[in-house]
């Protein structure tokens, strides 16, 4: 009792000090890099989606491990969840007579839109909101709705996990390009001074492959939760 | 929204760290941490008027775009290490049948 | 030539993703085929740019370099590189076995080690973050790999609480961020040193949050109860990289984050000082109660951290260049120690202490390897360990000297503890040991008889300063060694061996989950009244 009642005076004291931080940071706000990409932004990169222009130029190097921390926590997951990658599993761990009809109607309506949906924010993400790793989710999520219509689904997820594997060596590969075209890693591989639509195709080739990427990680991730739970 | 309420959600994450006496329900409190982190970084970036940074969209004043993308990053990596530590307890529970830490981590090793 | 450091991070995570994907265990030179590259790649980079680092920096994409991410390299940075590369080396002899499936292992062994030198060279937070969370990722699986009970359990315990230091890392960024406009580090080093921006209570507040990360991060007192766990349940080979190099990689953001704000005027020095000397002491009387071999070597890794602690937080630079020399020796001697003792493990099936005797009859070449790295970690003359806490001694005033004495004595009292499973009859009949095994045992037994006794040169070559005034041996020394061990067996023979009630209770005393974030909560509102709140009065 007494270590909870010091504990909330604690969290109070680290609030107290927070309130003053941000009457500090009013003060403070340095909007550096906001002036720079709204004024440089579409014209060095080609994306009219600023964050778009980040992650996939500007500092594309992190999303690299992001993409990469995926992958790691799949190899991983898969590792700790079973002895043999070679078994062919992913059973719907719910009964099939508890899912309710309306549900796996809807589903069924709703499993097209979604997967389109999801397309249409990957290749668009250099325009509209979203991009590779949004859409990549929303696929993956149209997938998982891929179960509740038909739980004896078989998935062979040593195949996905390849085929991650290898989309990764193709983003490297990809981002890798702009080496030999323009001397410098891990950027558009356009010249610095091509059109804007031009260099669209390096951000559209992009946001495929990691959207694919992000789709195939989170499909094997949650196959290996429905194997645990049978 | 204000960021000061977001930081609570900050500091609820800590309480629960603090006080949770079970594996599931740290894993969660590190999940409320991230999301309060990830809201409180955004909203410290807002301002009233901000217009979407996406050039033709809002023509005069953007908030700034390198949260949100730095974001992203961060949303990835919560959601792999909140899955890694859910893979992890399940694990745990099928070692000890119990997710408590106390009982976890009182046992003797090698169980 | 500049892009090497972009290979040093690409090449090990190539390899792993083939060897990975190849499902043939021959893959496994690969992995030794990646590691040479790495090497070769690492010296020609190094002779290359010796003598003037301020050309290793580039920007990826060739954008402004306060937009994009950049890497860098400085003496420290390189020293490190070589250090990792050198461990790691070990530790890939140590596990390698091409007949058996080690794909998985290797897939996670060099990804770890393409992280690592990237967090190693990074000039940009956000990527240093990335590259945190990623390395605590990729050990968690690590100490999982064993797929036991006791191995899950440290998992989980060292991702929950190594997640939660991190994000507190995060929040700091964030506020720097909104304060500097920027996250790479060297634009933030020079504005801190050409405004008063670090005056302000936001950067303050950011410091604090940067520093209680990196304390959780690198198992400062009194946030390291997740490393003997962690460290103790791993394969030796896992142990022997976390204890060697992993964990300081933590100690390593201690120290680009302390020259970050290098020209802050924050009164760092005691707080580090008083936090190194508690770890060490706390560290040290863990490790003197312990019976279980590898818990005893995970605990005085905790001592020897408090000890670099006390090198490191001094603003003095020889004594801070001792306790960068003492974290390049700590990680020689402490991965020594733990292949050592994995092999023995591995031969007599147990951990316990009490139930090993007899190596040295059964295994005699291993013994004198083992007392190699034990003479070395409890500071003997003409061993490394003995150098780089004289170079520290140097820089303290005398109460502090004395903190250090406690500590040795405690050190020397625990492996004289140790040593006793080399005594005795011998047990075992024929040990079955695999010869590649002993290879990087013996060959981190040379390297730290060379850097005890060529410290000169080294120093001076790595780091670029003196040590020529620190003589490896003497009558004095070895006279002072001898009292020390002395005074340590006393301890042992009349505290320690009676097994005292007190001595039990700390050894079973352990830190449960929640009290340990609840103390990191505690860390981190003391270091806000120091750093924060105390300057506003």
């Amino acid at each position: 009792m007494v270590k909870q009642a010091l504990l909330l005076v604690l969290l109070g004291g680290i609030f107290a000090v927070f309130y003053l931080v941000t009457e500090d940071l009013s003060e403070l706000y340095n909007n550096f890099g906001k002036t720079y990409f709204q004024l440089n932004g579409l014209l060095e990169t080609g994306s009219r989606n600023l964050v778009t222009a980040i992650y996939l130029d500007y500092r594309l190097f992190d999303s690299f491990f992001e993409a990469g921390i995926l992958l790691v926590a799949v190899a991983g997951i898969i590792w700790i969840s079973k002895h043999d990658l070679n078994e062919k599993n992913a059973q719907f761990m719910l009964d099939r007579y508890k899912t309710p009809d309306l549900f796996i109607t809807f589903s069924r309506i709703v499993y097209p839109m979604m997967l389109v949906f999801g397309f249409y924010v990957i290749i668009n993400g250099h325009l509209s909101p979203g991009g590779g790793f949004q859409g990549g989710a929303i696929v993956a999520t149209a997938i998982l709705i891929l179960y509740y219509i038909d739980h004896d689904r078989e998935t062979n997820i040593k195949q996905i996990v390849t085929i991650e594997k290898l989309v990764f060596f193709l983003i490297v590969l990809v981002a890798s390009l702009s080496l030999l075209t323009r001397g410098e890693f891990f950027t558009n591989f356009m010249p610095l001074d091509s059109s804007v639509a031009s260099k669209a195709i390096y951000l559209v080739i992009l946001n495929i492959l990691i959207g694919f990427k992000v789709a195939l990680g989170l499909w094997t991730i949650f196959t290996a939760f429905l194997r645990e739970g049978r | 929204m204000n960021p000061l309420l977001t930081f609570i959600v900050v500091l609820i994450g800590f309480y629960g760290l603090a006080t949770s006496k079970n594996i599931i329900k740290s894993v969660f409190s590190v999940t409320i941490i991230e999301s309060g982190i990830i809201l409180l970084f955004l909203n410290l970036g807002n301002f009233e008027g901000g217009g979407i940074p996406i050039v033709g969209e809002s023509l005069t004043n953007i908030v700034d775009p390198l949260p949100q993308a730095l974001m992203i990053t961060t949303i990835v990596i919560g959601s792999t290490v909140t899955a890694l530590a859910l893979m992890l307890s399940i694990k745990v529970f099928h070692h000890y049948g119990t997710v408590e830490w106390a009982e976890v981590l009182g046992r003797k090793d090698g169980e | 030539m500049i892009f090497v450091p972009v290979y040093l991070v690409f090449v090990p995570i190539l390899a792993a993703m083939i060897i990975f994907l190849f499902q043939k265990p021959k893959m496994a030179y690969l992995a030794l085929v990646a590691q040479g590259v790495v090497t070769v790649l690492a010296v020609w980079y190094f002779l290359t740019f010796r003598d003037d680092y301020s050309q290793t920096f580039f920007t990826f994409g060739g954008w402004n370099n306060l937009i994009g991410i950049g890497f860098r390299n400085d003496a420290i940075s390189i020293s490190f590189l070589f250090l990792s590369i050198f461990i790691w080396w070990m530790v890939l002899i140590y596990t390698f076995n091409a007949k058996k499936d080690t794909r998985n292992f290797l897939f996670f062994l060099l990804f770890l080690e393409g992280v690592f030198f990237g967090l190693i060279q990074t000039n940009d937070l956000f990527n240093m973050f990335v590259f945190i969370e990623l390395t605590t990722i990729l050990v968690s699986i690590l100490v999982a790999y064993e797929k036991a009970g006791d191995s899950f359990r440290a998992a989980i315990y060292y991702l929950l609480l190594n997640t939660a230091g991190v994000l507190a890392f995060l929040l700091g960024i964030i506020l720097l961020y909104y304060s500097f406009g920027n996250i790479n580090i060297n634009q933030i080093t020079t504005m801190i040193a050409s405004s008063d921006l670090s005056e302000t209570t936001t950067v303050r507040f950011a410091y604090v949050l940067l520093m209680s990360g990196i304390a959780v991060k690198s198992a400062m007192f009194p946030l390291f109860t997740w490393l003997p766990r962690a460290h103790a349940v791993a394969k030796s080979g896992v142990s022997a990289l976390l204890s060697g190099i992993v964990v300081k990689g933590g100690l390593y953001l201690f120290i680009r984050i302390s020259l970050m704000f290098a020209a802050a005027p924050y009164d760092t020095s005691m707080f580090f000082f008083a936090i190194g000397a508690t770890t060490a002491i706390v560290g040290v009387m863990f490790a003197m109660t312990q019976k279980d071999i590898k818990q005893i070597l995970a605990y005085h890794t905790v001592s020897q951290i408090g000890i670099m602690m006390m090198g490191l937080s001094s603003t003095d630079s020889l004594t801070f260049s001792g306790g960068l020399l003492h974290l390049y020796n700590h990680a020689l001697f402490k991965s020594l120690l733990f292949l050592g003792a994995g092999i023995i493990v591995n031969v007599y099936k147990t951990k316990n202490i009490k139930y090993i005797r007899g190596v040295f009859r059964a295994m005699p070449l291993l013994s004198i390897l083992m007392i190699v790295g034990m003479l070395s970690i409890s500071g003997s003359p003409l061993f490394n360990g003995f150098i780089s806490k004289s170079v520290i001694k140097y820089g303290l005033t005398d109460a502090q000297y004395w903190l250090l004495q406690i500590v040795n004595l405690g050190t020397a009292t625990s492996f004289l503890k140790m040593s006793q499973i080399f005594f005795g009859p011998r047990t075992l009949s024929y040990p079955l040991v695999r010869k590649r095994e002993y290879l990087p045992v013996a060959l981190l037994a040379v390297a730290c008889l060379t850097m005890g006794v060529l410290h000169v040169p080294i120093a001076d070559f790595v780091l670029d300063v003196d040590l020529a005034k620190f003589k490896p041996i003497s009558l004095q020394y070895v006279f002072e060694y001898g009292l020390m061990l002395g005074a340590g067996f006393l301890l042992y023979k009349y505290v320690i061996d009676k097994d005292y009630k007190p001595v039990q209770w700390i050894r079973n005393f352990r830190i449960s989950f929640e009290t340990a974030n609840y103390m990191f909560l505690l860390y981190f509102t003391v270091m806000i009244g120091v750093f924060v709140v105390y300057p506003m009065l």
